[in-house]
């Protein structure tokens, strides 16, 4: 997996790619806890090139979700692709996470 | 020969993708469609996960053997490890509406398979072994 975080219409957007599993999970949680302790006010989170992701990469995104609302802060997943998105929704944590289609959707909402 | 095959790994995360390419490969050898074989390999993934996490505590240098076998009505992986014993009655996934992290691996390795269970007879560490029915092969 690897992580880039890019800046679009002045928010932060985390961009990743690859397989999110255990191995991949702390270094995610890392880069995660970064942007939530520097109190940005909305985090996107594109999944564009995310293949895979286990029950940890989940987990860190509860993780974060916690995090962001501790202070009020906003955590938008957008452009997940159907096999992703089909873990989120078994999970029924597609109820909880703002779920968007692209990242623009998501900037513009 | 049977219709089975078997790898052993270390018990370190950066070897996960190795199991979920193999148990891919060997899902569709068992006839599974691509959706199919998807929720088989993070199945096997998770399993593989807890025994990094819980049977050996996170230690990256232990042994895990992953086997498959494949039968005409089903589809079988046997994970052993020689680790800290699990306690079966304790497994539970969390409830889906307590958002909470963790608690899920359990739901989507019962998503995949049709039973889980540990083999009682082993003495040392945990030998778990998940069946999958397979229907109209």
């Amino acid at each position: 997996m690897t992580v880039n975080i890019e800046e679009k219409n002045g928010r932060k957007i985390l961009a990743l790619s690859g397989e999110i599993d255990m191995s991949a999970s702390p270094i995610l949680r890392k880069e995660l806890m970064v942007l939530i302790k520097s109190k940005v006010d909305q985090l996107l989170v594109d999944f564009r090139d995310v293949s895979y992701i286990d029950s940890s990469g989940i987990a860190t995104f509860v993780e974060g979700l916690k995090g962001m609302m501790s202070f009020g802060g906003k955590l938008k997943l957008a452009a997940m692709p159907s096999e992703v998105r089909e873990i989120f929704r078994f999970s029924k944590l597609d109820r909880v996470f703002e779920i968007y289609g692209s990242v623009d959707d998501a900037i513009n909402s | 020969m049977k219709n089975a095959a078997e790898i052993v790994i270390p018990s370190n995360p950066h070897y996960l993708s190795v199991v979920r390419a193999v148990t891919g490969q060997i899902s569709s050898v068992a006839g599974m469609s691509g959706k199919e074989a998807d929720k088989v390999k993070l199945a096997v993934d998770e399993a593989c996960s807890n025994v990094i996490k819980h049977a050996y505590r996170g230690k990256t240098d232990r042994k895990i053997v992953v086997q498959f076998r494949i039968a005409d009505d089903s589809f079988v992986v046997i994970i052993e490890d020689n680790g800290i014993k699990a306690s079966p009655n304790k497994i539970k996934g969390r409830d889906f509406d307590d958002i909470r992290p963790g608690g899920l691996g359990i739901h989507l390795i019962e998503r995949a398979f049709d039973t889980m269970s540990f083999d009682k007879r082993k003495k040392r560490g945990n030998r778990l072994r998940l069946m999958r029915r397979i229907r109209g092969r």
